[in-house]
């Protein structure tokens, strides 16, 4: 598609300021905002009954995650597509160097400035990205061929190994599962993908050796938890208790026994729903889950709607990432998947994640003001 | 082309925004299902699970009843005890806070071996309450309590601790408690609480339900390091009921004393004559007391032992129950010593054994108003009946002696009963016979248990001819009922059976059971059916024994106008004395070993113008009733009536 076509043809900029505010896709920021405050509100549980040390943080996080999100907003959604190669480069680029200057017992953080940022999670953006401008340019010349894919498939598996060696199994699958979706989504053809099963299943010895031994642990103890109730097993042990007995209405809020006598692991950050789910009961996580359902039905309406494939994969691409966050944050809070380490976005304690879900819905929201819609 | 392509493209996509939206929806349903499942049908398993987590329940134990007397003196109570606990947890330095503690109180040996082994074994733990002793007083508490600052880990709390004031001289009857062990399964607790006590002997077993109370609970919160952020009582604890039981310490105290005596002298250990002596004779098992007892030739003795019981005879209710030799009961309140216990269970004359209840006789000459009462109620003699004694009785190939070796001459049955004539209850025996005697003797109380408040009694024997058919596959022969018509051979009997028959023959209208509690049988007890005329005539004999010119308790009457007492002597012969030996001329009691001397018993009841109480004493291995318990039985009576 031809994007330059979008310029704006008023010279009044108020005027264009509230024709874009009145495209503005309330619903989406709504569910953000309701989602933010249950993190607020559920990290203020975390600690107690207290602001610090998470909930006033992860407050200001919130604030200043959405007002760039708005900013970002009403950027025309073509900056995007000239910063998606420089993206993906940097992200590579500061996922090697990672390697050497990396914080942190797992090396995945990158200290710039005083603030710890986490590579990684940029990372699915930029594929996102990079993805989309990858189809989009190549839109017009063969999508049937086989060869065409060869290089969204490195574009895949390169960042997706390297975190991986981090290690950081849960965002190193997430990035490839990513990447796998948007391919399925562009139209792969079903011998590809059968072929790429192929690849996975015979690349899972490589992926065995490159894990850590605490996470081959935990996925022998995801596939029989009674190996080790008191070590891995106890997390996930735990965690069903506090949510199995929060019951319908739960055990009322701040009064969750599990997290607040510390029986919780983790309940600020990857555990975070087990806690909502003690204190506000089936009711309470139905609830949220049906607003992350939500905001993601907005997100894929809008993929639906515009017109240009990149802003088609990239909405695609974030509305399937933030299904990702909540599969296997939630997933693996109720035992369906093993404890991997992956945050639940906008709710749980942490910067990164917050802000890739944040800047992501950003582009999406500006994709939805400045693209043209289908007819 | 380019249009045909991309409408291609668009439809492809479209169909796979479709699938991919449908496994989203797979994906959360599944999620939403996993939530429904834990949350709505799993719900009760994981709020258990929960529960468990977060609460841990102790037991708080109640305050134990007390064991009351019939004038409220205590028997058994309460004292206050002071331990000291440690909070335990890896962090500290456990030999550094004993040793502060040890520069300002003693604790034992034991008990410090037993809380370092507590500790090691509690290494999965994060932090426990361990505790150092139990036993603090009152001045090291405050001795501690100073300085508090330098071991803010350990503290005080409060214990009971059971006492008994009266010691030896109620043991038996109080009984004692200690740890609960799976032997006590009967009793139905929680197991896998090892600090609790229940009732092991006595009154305190038997009433242990009672006096134990209730049980409370202690709800604890404790996080998943151990730690306890709070704690509430969640059931409250119901203290047990006081026991108040017939006893009169007085009485007892008394009786006790004057028991263990006989006949014998009190001397003082210090006394320069004895010193020797007493050192000499290391088996004497008094010797740890600062008094002995010397005999009539000058040996050193033990007390004697033997049961002695005092019975009122309208409600049966006991008043004085002595079982000696005795133990002291707060011996088990303290740690148990080794040597102690096994002094105690050693001792050839096991003082463990409750005489009273529990302890069987063969009642000797004390049978013979049952024989007589058989005869009387079948009609087989009248008063008047005479037979001839001239100090045997042949039966077949074997000889029945009487006690008196020249024989009794001819005699009716109250000079029978008064000189206690074995010849005539003899033929009385064979002319009855021995399935009558037993019904009667049935009927006077004996051969059955009691619901005495005391679980374990002895049943005793009453022989018949079924019995031994069933024992021993054998025909009765008749020399057994004349040996059972003098209360030798296979009957056996208690003390307090012995007692109850009194209690029986002296109320003559109502079968008394025993008892150990205050106003518990309120009079509702069934009729007698014996005729009052025999029964009256009976008592006059019995009378007669103590006031008769020839009575075999004529030398020990209480001598007051008013009050006086009846009862029967009875000597029990515990060796058979063969043909030989009788020629030779019997050797004397006091010069055979103890184990083959005769048992001493007198049962009695005074006054005699109307009966109160029943009496039975019981001296093992004491020589003759009548000169070994009938004086015993006349100095209790004495202070029973202040005369």
């Amino acid at each position: 598609m031809n994007y330059k076509l979008n310029k704006p043809y008023e010279e009044n900029y108020g005027f264009i300021f509230f024709s874009k505010l009145s495209k503005l896709n309330f619903l989406i920021i709504v569910c953000i905002i309701l989602l933010g405050c249950v993190g607020v509100v559920s990290l203020y549980s975390a600690a107690g009954g207290y602001w610090d040390p998470w909930a006033k943080t992860h407050l200001i996080r919130l604030i200043f995650g959405i007002s760039l999100m708005l900013i970002l907003a009403f950027i025309p959604h073509d900056v995007f597509v000239r910063l998606s190669v420089i993206s993906f480069i940097i992200g590579i680029i500061s996922l090697i160097l990672i390697k050497f200057v990396g914080t942190g017992n797992v090396q995945r953080w990158i200290t710039l400035g005083g603030i710890n940022f986490q590579p990684s999670e940029a990372m699915k953006l930029a594929l996102i990205l990079i993805l989309a401008r990858y189809f989009d340019h190549i839109s017009r010349i063969e999508l049937d061929k086989l060869k065409t894919y060869v290089i969204p498939l490195f574009l895949i598996f390169l960042p997706g190994f390297l975190v991986i060696s981090q290690p950081d199994l849960g965002t190193g699958l997430t990035i490839i599962l990513l990447g796998l979706a948007i391919l399925f989504f562009v139209g792969i053809s079903i011998k590809f993908v059968v072929f790429c099963f192929i690849l996975l299943s015979s690349s899972i010895p490589f992926i065995w050796n490159q894990l850590y031994d605490y996470q081959k642990e935990r996925i022998l103890v995801f596939l029989n938890p009674e190996i080790d109730s008191l070590g891995s097993g106890y997390q996930i042990i735990q965690s069903k208790i506090a949510i199995g007995s929060g019951g319908f209405f739960g055990k009322g809020y701040l009064l969750g026994s599990q997290s607040r006598l510390n029986y919780l692991p983790e309940k600020h950050t990857d555990f975070i729903f087990t806690l909502i789910s003690e204190e506000l009961g089936f009711i309470g996580s139905i609830s949220i889950i049906s607003i992350f359902c939500i905001l993601i039905i907005s997100v894929m309406k809008i993929s639906f709607k515009v017109q240009s494939l990149f802003s088609k994969i990239v909405t695609f691409g974030i509305g399937f990432l933030l299904f990702l966050y909540l599969s296997l944050n939630i997933g693996m809070v109720c035992g369906l998947l093993p404890v991997v380490g992956a945050p639940l976005p906008l709710i749980s304690y942490g910067g990164t994640s917050l802000l890739t879900v944040l800047i992501g819905l950003g582009i999406v929201l500006s994709i939805n003001i400045h693209d043209k819609e289908v007819l | 082309m380019k249009n045909k392509s991309q409408k291609n493209l668009e439809n492809k996509i479209s169909k796979r925004f479709f699938l991919l939206s449908l496994l989203k929806g797979t994906v959360v349903g599944a999620i939403g299902w996993r939530f429904f499942d834990l949350q709505m049908i799993e719900n009760r398993k994981y709020e258990k699970l929960s529960d468990n987590n977060q609460f841990n329940f102790h037991m708080i134990s109640p305050e134990r009843g007390r064991i009351l007397d019939r004038k409220m003196r205590l028997l058994a109570g309460n004292m206050d005890g002071f331990s000291l606990v440690l909070k335990w947890n890896k962090n500290i330095n456990v030999d550094d806070i004993i040793k502060k503690i040890l520069k300002i109180v003693n604790i034992s040996q034991k008990d410090l071996n037993k809380f370092y082994e507590e500790i090691k074994s509690n290494k999965k733990e994060f932090s426990k309450e361990i505790l150092i002793t139990k036993k603090l007083s009152q001045k090291d508490v405050s001795k501690l309590a100073v300085r508090r600052i330098e071991f803010p880990e350990v503290s005080f709390s409060m214990t009971k601790k059971r006492v008994y004031p009266q010691g030896i001289i109620a043991g038996h009857i109080t009984g004692y408690i200690g740890p609960y062990s799976k032997k006590d399964s009967k009793i139905k607790i929680k197991p896998n609480v090892s600090w609790l006590e229940v009732g092991k002997a006595g009154l305190e077993q038997f009433f242990d339900n009672e006096l134990r109370g209730k049980y409370g609970r202690k709800r604890n919160e404790v996080t998943s390091k151990g730690h306890i952020i709070a704690s509430q009582i969640y059931e409250n604890t119901i203290p047990g009921s006081d026991i108040k039981t017939s006893l009169d310490m007085g009485l007892q105290a008394f009786a006790i004393e004057r028991f263990e005596r006989g006949n014998n002298t009190l001397v003082s250990i210090k006394n320069k004559n004895f010193k020797k002596q007493i050192k000499k004779t290391k088996d004497i098992n008094n010797i740890n007391k600062d008094y002995v007892y010397k005999d009539k030739k000058n040996r050193i003795v033990d007390a004697q032992s033997g049961s002695v019981i005092v019975m009122d005879i309208e409600n049966g209710e006991i008043l004085c129950s002595v079982s000696s030799p005795g133990y002291d009961p707060n011996i088990f309140s303290n740690e148990l010593e080794t040597n102690v216990w096994n002094s105690l269970k050693n001792n050839s004359r096991s003082p463990f054994l409750n005489r009273s209840m529990s302890g069987v006789y063969p009642p000797g000459s004390t049978i013979k108003m049952a024989v007589a009462l058989a005869a009387l109620e079948n009609g087989i003699i009248d008063y008047n009946t005479k037979f001839y004694c001239n100090g045997f009785k042949e039966l077949g190939s074997s000889t029945f002696h009487c006690w008196a070796k020249d024989g009794h001459g001819k005699l009716n049955l109250m000079e029978a009963i008064e000189q206690s004539c074995d010849v005539f209850f003899y033929e009385l025996g064979l002319k009855v016979g021995i399935d009558k005697i037993a019904l009667m003797m049935k009927k006077l109380g004996l051969g059955q248990f009691y619901d005495v408040e005391i679980n374990d009694k002895s049943k005793g024997v009453v022989p018949n001819i079924e019995w031994k058919l069933k024992r021993d596959g054998l025909q009765w022969s008749m020399g057994e009922t004349l040996n059972v018509s003098i209360g030798q051979g296979y009957l056996l009997t208690t003390p307090l059976q012995l007692t109850t028959m009194v209690s029986r023959i002296a109320n003559g209208k109502f079968s008394i059971t025993p008892t150990l509690m205050m106003n518990k049988n309120q009079n509702r007890f069934e009729p007698l059916n014996i005729n009052p005329q025999h029964l009256e005539f009976i008592k006059k004999s019995m009378e007669r024994v103590v006031k008769g010119i020839n009575g075999t308790a004529r030398n020990y009457r209480i001598g007051s106008n008013k009050i006086e007492m009846a009862g029967k002597t009875g000597t029990v012969q515990v060796v058979r004395i063969s043909e030989v030996e009788r020629e030779k001329g019997l050797i004397k009691n006091e010069d055979r070993p103890w184990k083959k001397r005769d048992h001493a018993l007198f049962v009695g009841y005074a006054p005699t113008s109307k009966p109160k109480y029943s009496i039975s004493v019981v001296v093992e291995h004491g020589g003759s009733g009548s000169s070994v318990a009938a004086p015993i039985a006349r100095d209790i009576f004495k202070y029973i009536f202040k005369v």
